[in-house]
C-alpha cells in the first residue's frame, strides 16, 4: 500500500473531508451508525484542530435546519445523519435546497424500520431522491473522503448552488477500516477556494430576506425549474471538478465507475459497498469465460441518464441489483436504467434484482443465478420477472427464527 | 357555461357566496363546481372564488380567466392593481358590485366597456340595517349573482339556508340572511344570461421556457429592503379607526399595539394613523383605555 495512506473507517474517512474541506459549522444529532464522525469533529473542534462552531442539536429535522440557515449565510456547513434521522429530516431537505444553499451531508445508509434494523440498504437515501439534494453514493474509504471534497466544489459552484448528499454503507464502510490516502491540505486549498457567494449572505447594511413565499403557481415553477436546472448544471461541473481533482490528487472520478466494461457483453449494476462483492463475482465469472463487467453508479442525483445508457447500450444483457425496495413496484434504480435506455434501437434487456436488503450478504450463488439468467436472456430467452436475491440457509435460518417466535 | 368570478376580502363571504350559486344551480338540476382560492387567510385580504354551471360536465378547474359575470364585494378592490376583478371579464357580462355608487359613475370611472350590464346595490348598508352589525354580505352577493345567472330566486333562498347552515350560524341568523337576501333581490334589476352562452376563447400566448438565471436572480430571495410600504394595505379596511385627541392621554397604548406599524408619534406625542397601511383590525379600538379611538364605516368617495 502506498506509504501515506493511513488505516481508518469510513466515518473517519468523512470526518476527514469535513477537516480538510475547512467546515465552519458543523450542527450535530447522533444516531447508529454515524455518530463516530461528529464524535470526532466534536474532538476537532474542541481541541481547535478545527476552527468553527459545532452544535448538538436537538434533532435532526433542527439539524438540517440549521445546516440550511448556516450555508445562507455564507458559512461552509458539514453534518451527518443516517436511516431515520434522515426521514425526520425529510421535510427540511426539500426546503434548504430550496433555498439553494450548498453544504455537504453525509447519511450512512441503514435499512429503514421497520422493523427495525442497524445495517445498510438505500431506501433511506433514496427516500431522498427528489429532495432536490444531489447525490454522490461511495463504495470505499478512499471515495468518501474524496467524494466530500468534491461535493463542496460542485455544490458551491454558481451554475448549482445546491446541498449534497454524500452516502456510505452502515458498517461496511462505516465501521470497516482500509487504507485511505489523505488528499494533501494545501492542495485541497487549491481545489477549494474560500466559499464567497453572492446571491446568500449575512453582511452588515445589507438586509435580504431569503426563502420566501411565493404565492401564485407562475413564481413558484420559475424557482422550482432554477432548482431543476441548477441540478441539471451539475453534471457539468462534475466533469471539471473531477478533472481538477485527478490534476491535484491523481484519482479520478466519472459519474459511474466501470469495471471490466470495455468488452462485457452482460453487465450487473449496482452501487455503494455492495459493489465491491459485484466486482468479485466478476473476476470469477470471467475466469469461467463470461464476458461479463459491473457497472456502479455513483452520481445519482443529478441522474447521468445519457452516461448511463452510453455505456449500457449494445450490451446483450444487463440486471440491475437493487440494495432498495419500493414495495408494491420493485427496485428503485432499475426503473431510472430501463427510462434512460428507452427508445435506444441497442438498448438491451434489463433484469430487476432486488438484493442486500438490511446488509444481507449476497452470497457466490446469488451471483451465479444472476449471471446464469443472464446469460440465458443473451441468447434470447425471455427477460425473468424481478426476482429477490435470497439463498436456502438463509430462509432455513429464517424458520428457525420464526419457530422461536412461536410462529408455526 | 356560465362562468361566475366572486371578488372579496377574508370575512366578507364570497367563499359562501359562491358556493350559494353553486348550490343553487345544482339544486336547479345543472351541472356546478365551485372553488376559492385564497393566501394565508387574514381578515380584509383578498380572496377570489369561482363557480361555473353548465348543463353537461364540466372540464375546467381552477381560477376563472374569462367570467361571464364578476361579483365584487367591496369597490375598494376595484383599485387594488394585484387583484385587478375586471380583468377578462366578458365584453357582455354582467359586473354586480356592493358600492353606494352609481353604476354610470362605476362605468365612467374605469372605462367599462358599454355591452357590460353593471348593477350596483349598497348591500353593506343594507345588511347593517337588517342584521344590525358589519356582518358578512354572502347570503346577498350570492342571491345577486343567481339571478344574474338565471337562477329561480326560491332556489336561490333555499341554497342560502343550506350553505348558512352548513356554516353552522344559529337559526335567528339566518332568518335575518333570507331577509337581506330578499331586500337585495326585490332591488336587483339584472337580465340574466344565459346557461348556454359560448364563453370567450383563452386569449392566444406564446409559450416560454425559463433558462439557468444567474442565482443573485434565480434563488427565492428579495434583496430590495423595505419594500412593504409599496403595498397599500389600507384598502382592506371596511372600517376606519378614528382618533379623537381630545380624548387622548398619549399612552401610547395604541401605538404599541398596532400590528401593522401604522401609528406613529408626532412630536407631542400625539399617535396619527397611516391609512395607506391600516388594514382596520380596529384592534386600537379595543386597547385604548380613555374610548379615543372610534370606528367609522369605511366610505370611498370618488
Amino acid at each position: 500500500m502506498v506509504s501515506s495512506a493511513r488505516m481508518m473507517t469510513g466515518n473517519m474517512a468523512a470526518a476527514w473531508g469535513a477537516r480538510l474541506s475547512g467546515a465552519e459549522y458543523v450542527p450535530a444529532y447522533p444516531i447508529t451508525p454515524q455518530t463516530e464522525i461528529i464524535e470526532t469533529l466534536s474532538r476537532w473542534f474542541t481541541d481547535g484542530t478545527m476552527r468553527g462552531k459545532f452544535v448538538t442539536m436537538d434533532s435532526e429535522h433542527s439539524m438540517v435546519t440549521a445546516a440550511g440557515a448556516a450555508a445562507a449565510a455564507g458559512a461552509r456547513v458539514f453534518t451527518a445523519t443516517s436511516s431515520q434521522g434522515l426521514l425526520y429530516a425529510m421535510e427540511v431537505l426539500f426546503t434548504v435546497s430550496g433555498w439553494r444553499v450548498p453544504f455537504v451531508l453525509v447519511n450512512v445508509s441503514r435499512g429503514l424500520a421497520s422493523p427495525i434494523t442497524l445495517e445498510s440498504d438505500h431506501n433511506d437515501v433514496l427516500a431522498a431522491r427528489d429532495s432536490g439534494f444531489l447525490q454522490i453514493h461511495c463504495e470505499t474509504c478512499q471515495e468518501i473522503v474524496d467524494s466530500i471534497l468534491m461535493a463542496y466544489r460542485i455544490g458551491e459552484d454558481a451554475r448549482v448552488l445546491l446541498p449534497v448528499l454524500v452516502n456510505m454503507d452502515g458498517f461496511t464502510l462505516s465501521f470497516t477500516r482500509e487504507p485511505v490516502i489523505l488528499p494533501d491540505a494545501e492542495a485541497v486549498k487549491e481545489y477549494l477556494p474560500p466559499y464567497r457567494p453572492k446571491h446568500a449572505f449575512i453582511r452588515a447594511s445589507h438586509p435580504m430576506a431569503q426563502g420566501i413565499a411565493v404565492l401564485g403557481g407562475f413564481i413558484y415553477s420559475y424557482f422550482r425549474y432554477q432548482q431543476h436546472l441548477a441540478a441539471r448544471n451539475a453534471l457539468a461541473v462534475h466533469e471539471e471538478a473531477a478533472v481538477d481533482f485527478e490534476r491535484l490528487f491523481g484519482r479520478r472520478y466519472g459519474f459511474v465507475d466501470e469495471y471490466r466494461m470495455e468488452d462485457a457483453e452482460l453487465v450487473i449494476v449496482m452501487s455503494n459497498a455492495m459493489a465491491t462483492r459485484g466486482k468479485a463475482a466478476v473476476n470469477r465469472l470471467r475466469e469461467k469465460g463470461m464476458r461479463i463487467g459491473l457497472l456502479r453508479l455513483r452520481v445519482t442525483r443529478p441522474w447521468p441518464g445519457e452516461a448511463i445508457s452510453a455505456v449500457l447500450a449494445g450490451r446483450k444483457a444487463v440486471a440491475v441489483l437493487d440494495q432498495n425496495i419500493a414495495p408494491g413496484a420493485g427496485g428503485i434504480f432499475v426503473t431510472e436504467i430501463r427510462s434512460s435506455l428507452y427508445g435506444r434501437k441497442d438498448a438491451p434487456p434489463v433484469l430487476s434484482y432486488i438484493g442486500g436488503l438490511g446488509g444481507k450478504e449476497i452470497s457466490t450463488a446469488e451471483f451465479d443465478q444472476v449471471a446464469d439468467d443472464l446469460r440465458r436472456v443473451a441468447a434470447g430467452g425471455d427477460v425473468p420477472p424481478p426476482r429477490l436475491l435470497y439463498t436456502g440457509p438463509e430462509a432455513e435460518k429464517l424458520h428457525s427464527l420464526l419457530h422461536i417466535a412461536g410462529k408455526e | 357555461m356560465l362562468r361566475v368570478r366572486f371578488h372579496g376580502r377574508g370575512g366578507h363571504g364570497m367563499k359562501t357566496a359562491s358556493r350559494i350559486l353553486g348550490t343553487a344551480a345544482f339544486r336547479s338540476g345543472l351541472f356546478a363546481q365551485d372553488s376559492p382560492v385564497y393566501g394565508a387567510e387574514r381578515r380584509g385580504a383578498p380572496i377570489a372564488a369561482f363557480t361555473r354551471i353548465d348543463r353537461t360536465l364540466i372540464l375546467e378547474r381552477g381560477a376563472i380567466a374569462v367570467p361571464d359575470i364578476v361579483v365584487i364585494a367591496d369597490d375598494s378592490l376595484l383599485d387594488d392593481p394585484l387583484v385587478a376583478p375586471l380583468s377578462g371579464l366578458a365584453p357582455d357580462g354582467i359586473l354586480i358590485l356592493n358600492s353606494a355608487n352609481p353604476p354610470e359613475a362605476v362605468r365612467e370611472r374605469y372605462s367599462i366597456p358599454e355591452d357590460v350590464r353593471v348593477f350596483t346595490l349598497d348591500v353593506t348598508e343594507i345588511a347593517q340595517r337588517i342584521l344590525g352589525h358589519r356582518a358578512a354580505v354572502s347570503a346577498a352577493m350570492g342571491v345577486l349573482s343567481c339571478r344574474a345567472a338565471g337562477i329561480a330566486d326560491d332556489v336561490a333562498l333555499s341554497a342560502v339556508r343550506e350553505e348558512l347552515g352548513e356554516i353552522g350560524l344559529p337559526e335567528a341568523l339566518i332568518r335575518k340572511n333570507e331577509n337581506l337576501a330578499r331586500a337585495c333581490l326585490a332591488e336587483a334589476d339584472v337580465t340574466p344570461l344565459s346557461v348556454d352562452r359560448l364563453g370567450a376563447p383563452e386569449p392566444a400566448v406564446q409559450l416560454s421556457v425559463p433558462a439557468y438565471d444567474d442565482p443573485t436572480v434565480g434563488t427565492p430571495s428579495v434583496y430590495a429592503p423595505g419594500n412593504m410600504p409599496l403595498r397599500k394595505t389600507g384598502g382592506w379596511r371596511t372600517v376606519r379607526p378614528v382618533i379623537n385627541l381630545a380624548l387622548c392621554n398619549q399612552c401610547w397604548i395604541c401605538f404599541v399595539r398596532c400590528p401593522e406599524g401604522a401609528i406613529s408619534l408626532d412630536e407631542k406625542d400625539n399617535p396619527h394613523i397611516d391609512y395607506d397601511h391600516c388594514k382596520g383590525c380596529l384592534i386600537c379600538v379595543e386597547e385604548c383605555p380613555t374610548k379615543a379611538v372610534a370606528e367609522e364605516k369605511e366610505v370611498r368617495t370618488w
